[in-house]
């Protein structure tokens, strides 16, 4: 048996060719086991989870609690908030912490590699409450220049960074920015949404403040994330949804909260989506990641010095060790568009476009790239076949 | 619903083909139907928002009829482009409005119409009616 076989969609035919799924920074595709873990929660364990006292209710509570139970066992973290995923979570740091602990003045540092979800929201807190953005800048090599993120500090309270780019794949060197930040009193927030897929990370280890990630970038189901968060932080952060779940008491004169994570989890939560990410942890916690990394990062180079030698074509990124699978280019005469419906023909599927990382591809000159990333079940072949199929597209259209 | 000779034209012509690849191949050939707007009237009235390439779209109605002027940086779209050229170019404005947009389905060169930004078809289609239905 091997890894690809417990994922059915790979068998399935996309315009009558075999399905290449190369389209893993986006959202990975799950296991056999996730997909049966929900059925079966709906099947047999539907109801709503906490407070009731039936047998259902029981199930249900249990196994959506052991989605917790596994994320802080997984990421050795003490507090771990169950959001719809990465971005709310960042918006969740921006109304439950930043805005209790910051003023107008004070500065927030993102660079210019970040996920729209990790500007919006500080652009929005921004308007309402005056504090400071400032984009590091990057350098030729398309790392993060950590001269600029130097410079940048003093007066800073909050760094919010990509963990890995979801363009590039470039890892940014997160230890040092946390020694840094934490130098300067300043806290850090971590988009680890691509980077939770690629490497097993120790929160507690790390030392960052905040930690965001989504549950489907790890074969996971869509529609669930969570929030890492360090005890002193957690303790700073104020309730910011209200409703039911999150309270202790409610009286017409008030309300006061829970004192766990569930302070920030108002309303029903993601029950079987919570279910399916347990057992998605679980199937994952079988699989060596750092060995399968190495793996999926010789593929990507492999892909990534294939595409270089093919006339009109530009490769952003280095893949250094410790970035992630992903490849991004453009070719000089052939709209990514094209190329990407022209693939989809032959079964193979690809990104385009600006990824949500607007200000990156300004800084790259580019509108849009086309985007090719690997995942724990793609192989040596089908980076070949993806590379023949481009090689021809590129004689027979450009 | 039932086409105009020359779109049902169009449309028998690629449901003949059964390659993916070459039905997409001949959908770029379909640029050159465009009568093309020139790149100094670009701008951001015409340009088709929410698609993930630049196309711009210009509706005219000349003695009573529809004619359409556009142009696109990628080849795909110029060539829906094309085909939406044969579809309502020299049409009165009633029967452009009465056009659905699942010809390109039907067709087999998109499979989906859902509004998306990877399917500035539909996006251009919806704009183009919404401008007759002012200009109506």
């Amino acid at each position: 048996m091997s890894v690809r076989d417990d994922f059915p969609i790979l068998a399935r035919k996309v315009n009558g060719q075999s399905l290449v799924y190369l389209d893993n920074a986006a959202t990975t595709q799950k296991p056999q086991v996730v997909i049966t873990a929900m059925n079966d929660y709906y099947q047999n364990s539907n109801a709503n989870v906490h407070r009731a006292v039936h047998t259902l209710a029981g199930e249900a509570t249990e196994g959506y609690e052991e989605c917790r139970t596994e994320l802080k066992n997984w990421f050795n973290a003490e507090r771990v908030i169950i959001t719809s995923g990465t971005t709310e979570s960042i918006n969740l740091v921006a109304h439950s912490w930043a805005r209790a602990n910051l003023v107008a003045g004070d500065a927030i540092i993102l660079t210019e590699m970040e996920h729209h979800s990790d500007i919006v929201p500080w652009q929005l807190l921004a308007q309402d409450i005056g504090v400071e953005l400032r984009f590091v800048s990057l350098n030729e090599d398309l790392t993060l220049d950590m001269d600029a993120f130097k410079a940048s500090l003093s007066g800073a309270k909050l760094v919010a960074c990509v963990h890995t780019s979801n363009v590039l794949g470039i890892r940014n060197p997160i230890e040092k920015i946390i020694e840094m930040s934490h130098a300067n009193g300043a806290k850090v927030l971590l988009d680890s949404a691509q980077a939770v897929p690629h490497e097993k990370i120790n929160f507690s280890e790390l030392g960052a403040d905040f930690l965001a990630c989504s549950a489907h970038k790890m074969c996971g189901p869509t529609g669930i994330g969570c929030l890492l968060v360090k005890e002193d932080s957690f303790n700073q952060m104020q309730p910011f949804m209200g409703g039911g779940d999150m309270i202790q008491t409610v009286t017409t004169a008030g309300s006061t909260y829970q004192d766990n994570e569930h302070k920030f989890e108002a309303g029903t939560p993601r029950i079987a989506e919570g279910i399916g990410w347990a057992a998605a942890l679980k199937w994952l916690g079988k699989i060596n990641l750092h060995d399968e990394h190495i793996r999926l990062l010789d593929i990507a180079r492999w892909t990534a010095d294939q595409i270089k030698n093919l006339p009109g074509m530009t490769v952003f990124g280095r893949h250094a060790d410790g970035d992630s699978a992903v490849v991004s280019f453009i070719h000089d005469s052939i709209h990514p568009e094209d190329m990407a419906r022209l693939l989809d023909a032959k079964g193979i599927a690809i990104r385009t476009g600006h990824h949500c990382a607007q200000p990156l591809m300004q800084r790259l000159g580019v509108e849009g790239t086309m985007r090719v990333s690997f995942y724990i079940y793609n192989d040596q072949e089908e980076a070949e076949l993806f590379i023949e199929t481009i090689r021809s597209i590129v004689e027979r259209f450009a | 619903m039932t086409w105009s000779p020359a779109l049902q034209e169009v449309i028998d012509e690629f449901s003949e083909i059964e390659d993916a690849m070459e039905r997409l191949e001949i959908l770029m050939d379909f640029a050159e139907e465009v009568d093309e707007l020139p790149s100094d009237e670009w701008n951001e009235q015409n340009l088709v928002k929410g698609c993930q390439s630049r196309a711009h779209v210009v509706i005219e109605q000349r003695d009573g009829t529809i004619w359409m002027r556009a142009a696109a940086d990628a080849k795909m779209v110029q060539g829906l482009m094309g085909i939406l050229t044969i579809a309502i170019n020299g049409m009165p404005p009633a029967k452009v409005l009465e056009l659905t947009p699942d010809f390109v389905v039907e067709m087999g060169v998109l499979n989906t119409l859902t509004p998306s930004r990877s399917n500035g078809f539909r996006t251009m289609f919806d704009m183009i009616q919404k401008t007759v239905e002012e200009m109506s």
